[in-house]
């Protein structure tokens, strides 16, 4: 009720009351158009990169943005804090669905990460992360002093503990890391003691060193070391990146024509459809396209930090913000790797890279957003 | 946080600006001339031998002319050029390029497989006025007795794109994976690992300088049990015909033989199949691509009359001395029942049943066994499920029972049916590996072999089945009678070699009056079977003969066995007399 009676109230408040009755002018157009004008550039750029692999991946592609399409229809048309209210099961429907993709999995490229569905393969993954943030930002909502307590944060970490477990017992490290970005934005929104960000620090160094000497799998390990040292391993990692970069190069300012990039078309890029894909738009629409597809990401973070600044409560604020950091945690190390700044792990491009079960998760987190903005004036 | 966020993307703007702006120049020349190429080693597949090691598949090198079009001065002239060389017409080299013109020009396009060296010798002499043609070897899978291995063997084919993502990386696209037989089942072992090279190539394509290498890991070389002299009259006798032949050690359970007819020639699978090919091989109304010896399952008719036999005397519900009266035919559950020889046996006991094969005997034991007993040995000797041959098409048969009926059929089991049972008729359904594996048992003294092809450590143990020789020595004499004293075998009979079987007609249709199978049109008459083993003192073969719509396996399948069983133990033929 109250949103009408605050339209009666002053004239100046017209522009809320248009928001306050649901109208489409509440959407985030800018959001949602960045996101469809991606995964269409993404299908362009699969096609030409599967151009001359054995497997067209365009029309699964396609499949995937079009479900893509209907799941972020879907999870906008949900209210938010029903989500919220629903958070405990829905972590448990993750853990749950991570539980089983080890018992019955796919193994594909060294992990075993895929649950099958008759003819649908998924990664179960990637939702895994969407439904965690879920109950996240609830729980770090629910504190209400200036810096989350050390009861809270030992139960955020034991949150995200569970699931980054799980994943890692899959043999998919690289898809456990994607969990950190995410927690991280939201414990900064939320609060953190600056002792505590400190030691956050120090022991993400240690982690690290000591993933690096025990928890790494040898070729793990190669392609670290072989982006310190990029002439030391030319059959592997080396050669991969050495190829991506002189793809990149060799767009120059205008790129070289759809279908026209030597380096894509005649199979110098690995993982060309999905990891490098990048690669091979910066080939063939040269620095323009680069530039178009970093305007389109900067525009989509700059609408989701928006919504985060104007959302109505703190668990919408973090839901967002983890999401988003998240997301741009993608762009940010899949634009690095792929020009050699960062070592080679399996990091994709929203949007962009082939597979299905991360355009989905993409897609439901831009549901979700614009959810979460468009429901900013009603009240609980 | 959106601040930093927006800082980092500007400075990856600003490298991408420097990498494609400032250094673009210097990567597109390394583009253009495309300085590394990663070129596959591929792994030489394992060779195929036989027991005694004859070679049985070999790899050749097989050339195939490849078009880099954007090297080409003039599409026309390198055309005419090819058409001169490979002796067809312009017309025909344009329709297999019309079939990848929406690829780049620099990809470069199969123009021809299967160069002769007098081919490849002028395209190479001409390399310098025509750089576009590129000549490519790779290694062509050839089995060396085409039609005589091809169901044991298998084919390779190209693999699939379900087997190419399920593979976690270990096959490449395009790459030749077996297909059924011993080239599928071993493909792992076969096919080995791939290696790789870096080159940097020039401008026309060639190598100059190895950057790195990682060497291919050839695949092993596998011998297999066959033997393949033994294979190949196995063939020869069945050409013409529908069926197949097994041939194993009773002891081990090694597979001497093992054919199937019609056969077809794997070495076409080696090259592309057009599509009238592929039609000509799947519309055949011989099945010629199934393997008749493991993967179709027949009506055993009377060769299961030995199972009934070993099943009568384990379970004690009768003596091989106890006699039964045939009067040609007999009313089982208010049905009558006829034996085959119409005028009836007369008084059978079980060594005079098996050898005059006394339908009315069989009726009777069936009876008082009841189908559970039939059931039970039929599956302690092999059959109704697959017997770990190994070989992908396997199928497991069929032995029916009460639980069977009720859970596939839905209706119960009519005792009418254990009587057609008793004499390997009714839902019984058996491959003829089983029913080697089957006379195996009954010929060592009962142990269940497992049969396998490839010679590799020691054999699988043979299963003790813990069947008495008051139970086997029975049968065995039945059996050796059935060639060896005027019984239904005794065109399988050698002299010097004591030979013991058993001879099956197995009905295709019911039939309401006898009618001779030779006035039957060829799909309407009978199967012919004759499972056997020798010498019957120390059994070390043990054949199984089934001719499809062959007629009677007294005379259609026994014959076939003789002769294998001539040229396993070197018997010369032309010193016995004309049976």
């Amino acid at each position: 009720m109250r949103p009408i009676s605050r339209s009666i109230s002053g004239s100046f408040r017209l522009p809320d009351e248009r928001a306050s009755l649901h109208t489409l002018a509440n959407v985030r157009w800018g959001l949602l158009v960045a996101a469809v004008l991606l995964a269409g550039i993404g299908l362009v750029v699969v096609a030409s990169a599967s151009a001359t692999m054995h497997v067209n991946y365009l029309p699964r592609q396609a499949l995937a943005v079009a479900l893509g399409l209907m799941a972020m229809m879907l999870i906008f048309s949900v209210d938010y804090q029903v989500l919220l209210s629903l958070s405990l099961p829905i972590y448990a429907a993750a853990i749950a669905l991570l539980a089983l993709v080890l018992l019955v999995g796919h193994r594909a490229g060294g992990a075993q990460s895929w649950l099958s569905l008759g003819p649908l393969h998924f990664q179960p993954s990637e939702i895994a992360k969407l439904m965690t943030a879920i109950l996240l930002a609830r729980v770090l909502a629910d504190a209400d002093q200036r810096y989350v307590g050390a009861r809270r944060l030992a139960l955020v970490l034991a949150v995200v503990a569970v699931p980054m477990f799980l994943v890692v017992m899959e043999r998919d490290l690289g898809g456990a890391v994607m969990y950190l970005p995410m927690v991280a934005g939201m414990l900064l929104v939320a609060g953190v003691r600056p002792r505590i960000r400190f030691l956050a620090s120090v022991s993400l160094v240690v982690v690290c060193a000591l993933v690096w000497s025990f928890a790494l799998l040898p070729y793990q390990r190669d392609r670290i070391a072989t982006f310190l040292n990029p002439g030391r391993d030319p059959l592997g990692a080396g050669y991969q990146v050495r190829q991506s970069k002189i793809a990149v190069g060799s767009g120059e300012l205008t790129g070289r024509g759809f279908m026209r990039g030597t380096q894509s078309q005649l199979r110098f890029l690995p993982a060309r459809h999905t990891d490098f894909i990048f690669s091979v738009l910066a080939e063939e629409w040269g620095f323009l396209g680069v530039a178009t597809v970093f305007g389109l990401f900067g525009l989509f973070i700059f609408k989701g930090v928006q919504v985060a600044l104007r959302a109505r409560d703190r668990a919408g604020i973090l839901l967002v913000v983890g999401l988003i950091s998240g997301f741009a945690f993608h762009v940010l190390y899949n634009t690095a790797m792929v020009i050699g700044l960062l070592p080679v792990t399996g990091v994709p491009l929203p949007f962009l890279s082939y597979g299905g079960s991360f355009m989905l998760l993409n897609f439901m987190v831009t549901g979700l957003i614009l959810g979460i903005d468009f429901r900013r004036y009603v009240n609980r | 946080m959106g601040i930093a966020c927006a800082v980092l993307m500007t400075v990856l703007l600003v490298t991408y600006w420097y990498v494609q702006g400032a250094e673009g120049e210097i990567y597109r020349d390394m583009a253009d001339h495309n300085r590394l190429r990663k070129v596959p080693i591929e792994a030489t597949r394992g060779l195929i031998y036989d027991r005694k090691g004859d070679l049985l598949v070999e790899n050749v090198p097989s050339y195939s002319l490849l078009l880099d079009r954007s090297r080409d001065r003039s599409l026309a002239a390198s055309v005419e050029f090819a058409a001169r060389v490979l002796d067809t017409t312009t017309s025909a080299l344009d329709a297999v390029l019309a079939r990848d013109h929406d690829k780049p020009d620099f990809v470069p396009v199969l123009l021809a497989e299967g160069l002769t060296l007098g081919q490849v010798a002028r395209i190479s002499a001409q390399a310098l006025e025509h750089p576009e043609f590129e000549i490519h070897v790779d290694q062509l899978r050839l089995y060396r007795h085409g039609p005589q291995t091809a169901h044991l063997l298998g084919y390779l084919g190209e693999v699939s794109e379900g087997e190419l993502r399920s593979s976690h990386g270990e096959l490449r696209a395009g790459e030749l994976v077996g297909r059924k037989g011993v080239e599928e089942e071993f493909d792992s072992e076969l096919r080995g690992r791939d290696g790789v090279r870096v080159v940097e190539v020039d401008s026309r394509g060639r190598p100059r300088k190895e950057f790195g290498r990682l060497p291919a890991t050839p695949g092993r070389s596998l011998r297999l049990t066959i033997d393949l002299e033994l294979q190949q009259e196995a063939e020869r006798l069945l050409t013409g015909k529908a069926g197949a032949i097994v041939a194993l050690d009773p002891n081990s359970g090694a597979v001497l033989a093992l054919a199937s007819a019609p056969s077809f020639n794997p070495n076409v699978f080696a090259r592309r199949l057009d599509q009238s090919q592929w039609e000509s091989i799947l519309k055949d109304p011989g099945h010629p691509l199934e393997d008749r010896a493991i993967q179709d399952a027949y009506s055993p008719g009377s060769v299961f009359k030995i199972v009934v036999a070993v099943a009568g005397l384990a379970e004690g519900v009768i003596r091989p001395q106890d006699t039964i009266h045939c009067s040609g035919s007999k009313v089982f559950y208010d049905r009558r029942f006829r034996c085959w020889w119409p005028s009836g046996h007369g008084w059978v006991n079980l060594h005079k049943a098996l050898r005059e094969s006394c339908d009315i005997y069989f009726y009777t034991l069936g009876q008082k066994l009841g189908i559970e007993n039939i059931a039970k040995y039929a599956r302690l000797l092999g059959l109704g499920k697959k017997t770990g041959i190994g070989l992908p098409t396997e199928r497991p048969g069929l032995v029916p029972d009460e639980n069977w009926s009720e859970m596939v059929r839905h209706h119960p089991w009519y005792p009418g049916e254990t009587i057609s049972v008793a004499i390997g008729q009714g839902p019984l359904l058996v491959t003829p590996l089983q029913l080697a594996v089957m006379m195996a048992a009954v010929a060592n003294g009962g142990y269940r072999v497992t049969p396998y092809v490839v010679l590799d450590g020691p054999p699988p143990p043979p299963v003790p089945l813990h069947l008495p020789a008051s139970v086997l020595a029975p049968v065995q004499s039945g059996l050796v009678a059935v060639v060896n004293e005027n019984g239904t075998g005794v065109r399988a009979a050698i002299p010097g070699l004591e030979v013991a079987g058993k001879t099956g007609t197995a009905q295709v249709v019911a039939q309401k009056t006898r009618t001779l199978n030779k006035d039957l049109p060829e799909d309407l008459r009978d199967h012919a079977w004759f499972v056997s083993y020798a010498p019957a003192e120390h059994p070390r073969l043990v054949i199984v003969v089934f001719v499809e719509h062959g007629g009677h396996g007294a005379d259609a399948a026994a014959p076939i066995a003789k002769d294998l069983y001539e040229t396993y133990f070197k018997i010369d033929k032309r010193k016995l007399p004309a049976t």
